[in-house]
């Protein structure tokens, strides 16, 4: 981020009922100063700090928990990360993953919005030795 | 506060810090300023020979030239840092994050500036997702 | 524009992205990224059977399964990781060899620090990049008219005069000033050739300085030692069909080259360490207090076992040398053991980085060096053939090789 600019991804999440398309017409009809250019996942807008924050704090009104948002280390177009002089970036793979799992973090969201409990999870450990080896015995038998 | 996140591309952990009111401090925001603001010395990712040295300062000479680059663009922000979130096992961290000993010693390096920490898993479904949420959640109105 | 294949690990880190991409673009090439699908990555790095910790090495590895199962487009391959990183070292390697047996594409592997700048890179690029582009001139077996080819090596300087597919004059010097070491062997070699420089055809220049060199000299060819050099090897060993691998210990770096039907298809190329170079063998001559000519014969008579010598660093070499003779070994011994050092650093560095095919040729000066050659035959189980006149390789090739731009022959 530089002092007075940024780039940003404005991304919708994969069950947003809003399409890209119309993700940058409200953008534009925000009449703010920023550039916008559609992706795949929603948009990519750059400008100065405060216009493109505020396109940002704007659009998520949209759909709150389906539209995310992070700032992007290139400006659009760069050609030193630009996909056709350099294929796809390395950083596409994990966007492309995280923009998948948007569905979750929505669920997340809305649990939180609702002031739900959430639900405990503990992921399955290693069995320990001693268990092991009582299978093993009985297997033996 | 300035909350580091870890990985420091993720675009779920920068939107979520941000949504619940903290500034992210991200590697895509470190890179932005080195592409943006300095004469381009070193495409693409604007890191010379210079800030491998200062890389020196988080891992000697003896650790391979991408690590000490990679430190050099993420020890300022881990110095900054008021605030961490680390999220373990995320998938698909190639370019910036894609080096496991790097992520390894910057997370080490967070650990050690005693500040905030809350660590956390990639989730893999709805329950783990909505646990995330909550504890994040919880975690970053606490620091308020 | 040859398309080279980027498999890398650590490059824009290291600050060396731009020194990689200069040099690929100052021989006419293009670094290019193969893309992966998300999906294909994980299926890449299962059925290639080895899975690093390191993301970036994983996608390195659905990268190359992209140019094996042809679903991405390149001439040749360049892998690189950072130095001193083990993980990805392993996954360079075996990548190499991946890329080798399930592709055609010339490959070479390069470890790099932050310092790696593209001069470094350009005579490997360059190569890579005849290889694929000069494939017709390259098949060329027969030298044509009158032409000269001139090597302006790091140590000494060739030239060779070649008329009709025979030498008729040749010379060598110690390199100094670039033009005028050329210049003097150039007219040695035309006096003993009773030709003029008028008269000549077609004039070919290699080694470090090929570029002054081609300029002044206005040659029809300059180009790079790598394949240079090979052509130069199969010629003057006869052996222009079949399989053959040529090992060239320059006096600052070592090549390895892989041929089929006198086309090379793969090198390496090392150089960081001077321990396994022709100056080292300089050094130890100095020491001895023999001639570099009789270097070898003493060699020869010696037991490299009753001595402790394998620095990679020539100036730890030295060291070693210098210890041992301290502890009373015989001169025979310790130039046997500093032939032997040569020869196993040779072996572990750069012949692991190839596929070595028999015959194996011995080319360039220290090829004269008959203890060398000895201890490359201890380390290989087998003697290397060593061409007559295998230190003028580079200028033979040259000389070869700008025949083939002669018109209509």
């Amino acid at each position: 981020m530089t002092a007075d600019h940024q780039t940003r991804y404005i991304v919708l999440a994969p069950d947003s009922e809003i399409t890209p398309d119309q993700l940058a017409r409200n953008i534009h009809a925000l009449g703010l100063d920023v550039v916008v250019k559609e992706t795949c996942f929603g948009v990519v807008v750059s400008g100065k700090n405060d216009e493109v924050k505020r396109t940002v704090n704007e659009v998520r009104k949209l759909d709150p928990n389906r539209i995310f948002s992070k700032v992007r280390g290139f400006p659009v177009g760069d050609q030193r990360r630009c996909r056709a002089h350099k294929g796809s970036r390395p950083g596409f793979a994990q966007l492309e993953k995280e923009w998948k799992d948007l569905v979750l973090i929505e669920k997340g969201l809305q649990c939180a919005e609702r002031g739900e409990r959430p639900p405990e999870c503990k992921r399955p450990s290693k069995m320990p030795v001693s268990d092991l080896a009582k299978i093993c015995k009985e297997e033996c038998r | 506060m300035k909350v580091l996140i870890v990985p420091p591309n993720s675009l779920i952990l920068f939107d979520l810090v941000e949504r619940f009111g903290h500034e992210p401090l991200s590697v895509m925001g470190a890179l932005q300023e080195r592409i943006e603001n300095r004469e381009i010395e070193s495409p693409p990712m604007n890191i010379t020979v210079d800030d491998v040295k200062k890389g020196l300062k988080y891992a000697g000479i003896e650790v391979p030239s991408g690590i000490r680059g990679r430190l050099a663009v993420y020890g300022p922000l881990i110095d900054q840092a008021e605030a961490a979130v680390i999220m373990e096992d995320a998938p698909f961290m190639f370019g910036c994050v894609g080096c496991a000993r790097t992520n390894e010693m910057m997370k080490l390096l967070i650990r050690k500036r005693k500040i905030p920490i809350l660590e956390l898993d990639y989730p893999e479904n709805e329950d783990e997702a909505k646990a995330m949420v909550a504890k994040l959640k919880a975690f970053l109105e606490g620091l308020k | 524009m040859i398309k080279i294949a980027q498999l890398s690990c650590g490059t824009d880190y290291s600050g060396v992205q731009s020194e990689i991409e200069n040099a690929a673009t100052a021989v006419g090439g293009k670094m290019v990224y193969p893309d992966v699908d998300m999906e294909k990555i994980n299926a890449a790095v299962e059925k290639f059977g080895f899975n690093p910790v390191s993301p970036q090495l994983k996608l390195m590895i659905a990268r190359a399964m992209s140019l094996a199962e042809k679903r991405y487009d390149a001439d040749a391959v360049f892998i690189a990781s950072c130095f001193r990183c083990a993980e990805a070292a392993l996954v360079r390697t075996e990548l190499r060899k991946f890329i080798q047996n399930n592709t055609r594409l010339p490959v070479v592997t390069y470890s790099f620090t932050e310092r790696t700048k593209a001069g470094q890179l350009l005579t490997r690029m360059e190569a890579l990049v005849t290889i694929v582009e000069r494939k017709e001139l390259l098949a060329r077996e027969r030298q044509v008219g009158l032409t000269a080819g001139l090597d302006s090596g790091s140590s000494t300087t060739k030239a060779m005069i070649m008329r009709d597919n025979q030498i008729i004059g040749k010379a060598w010097t110690p390199t100094a000033d670039v033009f005028s070491s050329a210049e003097r062997v150039l007219a040695q070699a035309l006096e003993q050739a009773g030709v003029k420089q008028s008269e000549l055809e077609a004039i070919g220049t290699t080694g470090y300085g090929r570029f002054t060199l081609g300029k002044k000299f206005n040659a029809k060819l300059v180009q790079e030692e790598l394949t240079v050099n090979s052509k130069g090897a199969v010629w003057l060993a006869n052996k222009q069909k079949g399989e053959a691998t040529i090992i060239d210990i320059g006096g600052m770096d070592n090549k390895a080259i892989t041929i089929r039907d006198g086309i090379p298809d793969n090198f390496t190329m090392g150089g960081i360490c001077a321990g396994a170079s022709g100056r080292f063998m300089e050094l130890t001559a100095k020491r001895l207090g023999v001639e570099i000519t009789e270097l070898g014969a003493l060699a020869d008579k010696g037991d490299p076992s009753k001595v402790k010598m394998n620095s990679y660093c020539s100036i730890f070499g030295i060291q070693d040398l210098v210890t041992s003779l301290a502890a009373g070994n015989t001169l025979e011994d310790v130039a046997s053991a500093a032939c032997h050092s040569v020869a196993e650093q040779i072996y572990e560095q750069q012949l692991q980085e190839i596929e070595v095919r028999q015959p194996v040729i011995q080319v360039g000066g220290t090829s004269l060096i008959s203890g060398l050659v000895t201890a490359m035959e201890h380390t290989l189980g087998q003697r290397p053939i060593v061409p007559p006149n295998s230190q003028y390789i580079g200028a033979a090739g040259a000389a070869l090789l700008s025949s083939g731009f002669l018109e209509g022959r």
